[in-house]
């Protein structure tokens, strides 16, 4: 006890006042300086870089933050005198409620526009956030249809005013049709005809949209082929063998997951292990089955297994550059559909500053209405433009497949790499 | 309903219970003792399972022998965060017990982001790719080893502290800690050793499913959520509890996976758990009413 009243022991009182001290006058102090240098505008980059979905949340702040200074390199925002992009970094966590005070702390510190994020349950807890406060809202990943729709509804009913919320990103419903096209693509170009498909997914708001867009594309398409079984599970799964055994006695042709990195993990494997008799594994739109890091672990499991996923344009010399250099600042990471979308992202967001040549909120979100932009570097139908619901119907996906450990684009045909291997043989 | 189906389900959830009683073995041990509970635990096993993963990848360890290293480093964490940490707050009031293990908790697991980044891991063992076939219904090698080397550890455990001196201390220093610091225990280092082997269980049990179950930092809350339910089910304190109560959640869990949604099997346990509460809330071994 006495070396606690000690005067010469550092207590812990004294430690945090002064380092709390230091740490004020840090930051208080150098913005300052930056201010008198250049004419700024505050981005704020939101994703989870934290929590279960860390991995993707790293991937799009990476990709965020290489757009930003490729975009500063080259001159800045020139209608706005050469203003910088200063990215104000957020972190959901993976959590819903962290991405909402995250929305609002940044935009306390001055965020005058949001990016992000990854998961679509962070997305939809930011939308009420940036309506409120008036903050256009570039999301650059999260899929689940309701989170602009429901915006959009909002406002032509009248109940609000300006729609704040944006998506350059294929929607849950734009992910089923795509991957229907392209089941049917792949099953014809192989002469083969699957009968029994089961649909299994993680049950959080994105895998519930994936599956909800999948099936309603398939009723809608009328194809040769059922969903004879849809097996939900929570994510993230403390285990998936008596799932994948309930899939095994709706005797498959196809499974069709929709996963997350972790659960990925555990469903091949147990695919393999209770020797599962089909086809293939063939994604309808699902992270967890391409990235670099999954297929160091997965292996010989990810094989031969396909997803209808956005990708970026390989053939395009600017993407390889940006991807060259992304596996240098990434440890060796492939520059795929995270990094890719949220680069695209803060590309969107330069050009419509470049055009608002304003930050005012509603006159960046005219300019965002008006996008015609033709720099991106992902896979799309054609320039990225927002419809009425405020996403971007050019968003497009390819068909992949791992073969000799590498994703491969196998469908459409004009961006093919290779030709699927469909069937896979057998093991 | 397929009856192949069913009786799979049975047997994939018991034995995946195995893990779910080594690792709610240690939780109870603790809680045991010192009436602390430890909100860190899951961290805990998630550092066990990076453990497992470090032997494998650097040293070629396989993590069904590498267990043993696991539970030894994980002994020392307990140690230490028990003599450095726990032991200034076992008289505190629960709220700062909890507040304090919830830190400990985070600091471990934005550690091990910063070790080890976020990408979910897998370690392989020759074991876990191995199945053998009881006509339609499958065993998987890898969990059978794995719910072996779980009943056995508990059973160690059960023996330690039916048989050995130190493990009389432990249950003195349990029931009546001033008691057993009247007749000369000393029940700091007591208190410290059995936190010690409550993470080394948790340790154990995260390198013996490391190779079933894919991890990564964050993994640890759900851990802590699950083996607590479980000790609750079971009894606070029980050791018998938590060992049946890991069997009975998990097959619980498989069997809503069968007939229910999978997505609602966690709605199961957690029923459970509400009944437990309801009709026998010292739980199934507790002794006495809460």
């Amino acid at each position: 006890m006495s070396e606690r009243n000690d005067p010469k022991t550092l207590h812990r009182r004294t430690f945090l006042r002064t380092a709390g001290a230091v740490a004020g006058t840090v930051a208080l102090g150098f913005p300052a300086v930056l201010r008198a240098q250049a004419p700024t505008v505050k981005i704020g980059v939101i994703h989870g870089v934290t929590g279960p979905l860390a991995e993707p949340g790293q991937a799009c702040r990476l990709g965020a933050q290489m757009a930003a200074e490729a975009i500063n390199a080259a001159g800045g925002i020139k209608s706005l005198g050469g203003a910088k992009l200063e990215l104000l970094l957020g972190d959901t966590q993976s959590k819903p409620d962290v991405a909402r005070t995250e929305a609002e702390r940044l935009i306390n510190a001055g965020a005058q526009l949001l990016q992000g994020p990854f998961s679509s349950g962070d997305a939809a807890a930011m939308v009420p956030v940036v309506q409120q406060r008036r903050v256009p809202f570039l999301i650059d990943i999260a899929a689940a249809d309701p989170i602009t729709a429901n915006v959009a509804k909002a406002v032509r009913e009248g109940q609000q005013k300006v729609q704040y919320v944006y998506r350059n990103f294929p929607t849950g419903t734009m992910f089923g049709q795509l991957a229907v096209r392209y089941f049917n693509a792949i099953f014809e170009e192989a002469g083969v005809s699957p009968k029994r498909v089961v649909l299994m997914y993680a049950n959080d708001l994105f895998g519930q949209s994936q599956s909800r867009g999948f099936q309603a594309a398939h009723k809608a398409a009328k194809p040769g082929w059922d969903i004879v079984e849809v097996i939900p599970w929570p994510e993230p799964p403390s285990d998936l063998s008596t799932e994948v055994s309930r899939a095994k006695a709706a005797r498959p042709d196809i499974i069709a997951p929709i996963t997350r990195p972790a659960s990925a993990q555990l469903l091949l494997p147990e695919l393999a292990k209770q020797r599962v008799d089909i086809m293939g594994v063939v994604g309808p739109g699902s992270p967890g089955l391409y990235e670099a890091g999954q297929i160091a672990v997965l292996k010989e499991h990810l094989e031969y297994v396909m997803d209808s996923v956005p990708w970026p344009n390989f053939k395009n010399p600017r993407t390889r550059a940006v991807a060259d250099e992304y596996a240098k600042r990434s440890g060796g990471k492939t520059f795929d559909t995270n990094s890719g979308y949220s680069y695209d992202g803060m590309l969107v967001i330069a050009d419509a500053l470049e055009r608002a040549k304003s930050t005012d909120p509603d006159v960046v979100v005219d300019a965002i209405k008006k996008t015609r932009f033709t720099g991106h570097l992902m896979v799309s139908a054609g320039p990225v433009v927002f419809n009425e619901i405020g996403d971007n119907p050019n968003a497009s996906t390819a068909l992949i497949q791992i073969l000799g450990q590498k994703p491969v684009v196998v469908w459409p045909k004009e961006a093919a790499q290779q030709k699927a291997v469909f069937p896979r043989p057998k093991r | 309903m397929d009856a192949a189906l069913i009786g799979q389900g049975l047997l994939s959830g018991l034995l995946f219970g195995g893990v779910y009683s080594l690792m709610a073995v240690g939780l109870t041990l603790i809680f045991g003792v010192m009436r602390v509970v430890n909100f860190a635990h899951g961290d805990m096993m998630v550092w066990g399972m990076y453990l497992a993963w470090m032997l494998a990848t650097r040293l070629g360890v396989d993590p069904y022998a590498g267990f043993v290293l696991c539970a030894g480093g994980l002994f020392v964490v307990g140690f230490v965060v028990q003599r450095t940490l726990v032991d200034r707050i076992v008289d505190a009031p629960h709220e700062m017990q909890i507040l304090l293990m919830l830190g400990v908790a985070l600091v471990l697991e934005n550690a091990a982001l910063v070790a080890f980044g976020p990408d979910p891991q897998r370690v392989r063992s020759a074991l876990t790719a191995s199945t053998l076939w009881l006509g339609p219904i499958f065993v998987d090698v890898g969990r059978l080893v794995t719910f072996g080397l779980a009943v056995l550890l508990t059973g160690a455990l059960y023996l330690f502290l039916a048989r050995t001196p130190l493990g009389r201390s432990v249950r003195a220093a349990a029931d009546n800690p001033y008691g057993a610091l009247v007749i000369g225990t000393d029940v700091r280092r007591v208190y410290a050793v059995a936190f010690g082997i409550g993470a080394a269980c948790v340790g154990a049990a995260g390198a013996l499913v490391s190779p079933i179950l894919p991890f990564q930092p964050a993994g640890g809350l759900s851990l802590s959520v699950a083996s607590f339910n479980i000790v609750i089910i079971g009894g606070m304190g029980s050791l018998l509890g938590a060992f049946v109560g890991g069997l009975l959640v998990s097959v619980a869990e498989s069997m809503g996976a069968v007939f229910l949604a999978p997505s609602m099997k966690e709605l199961v346990s957690f029923s459970l758990l509400i009944a437990i509460l309801l009709f026998r809330p010292a739980g199934l071994f507790g002794k006495g009413s809460a």
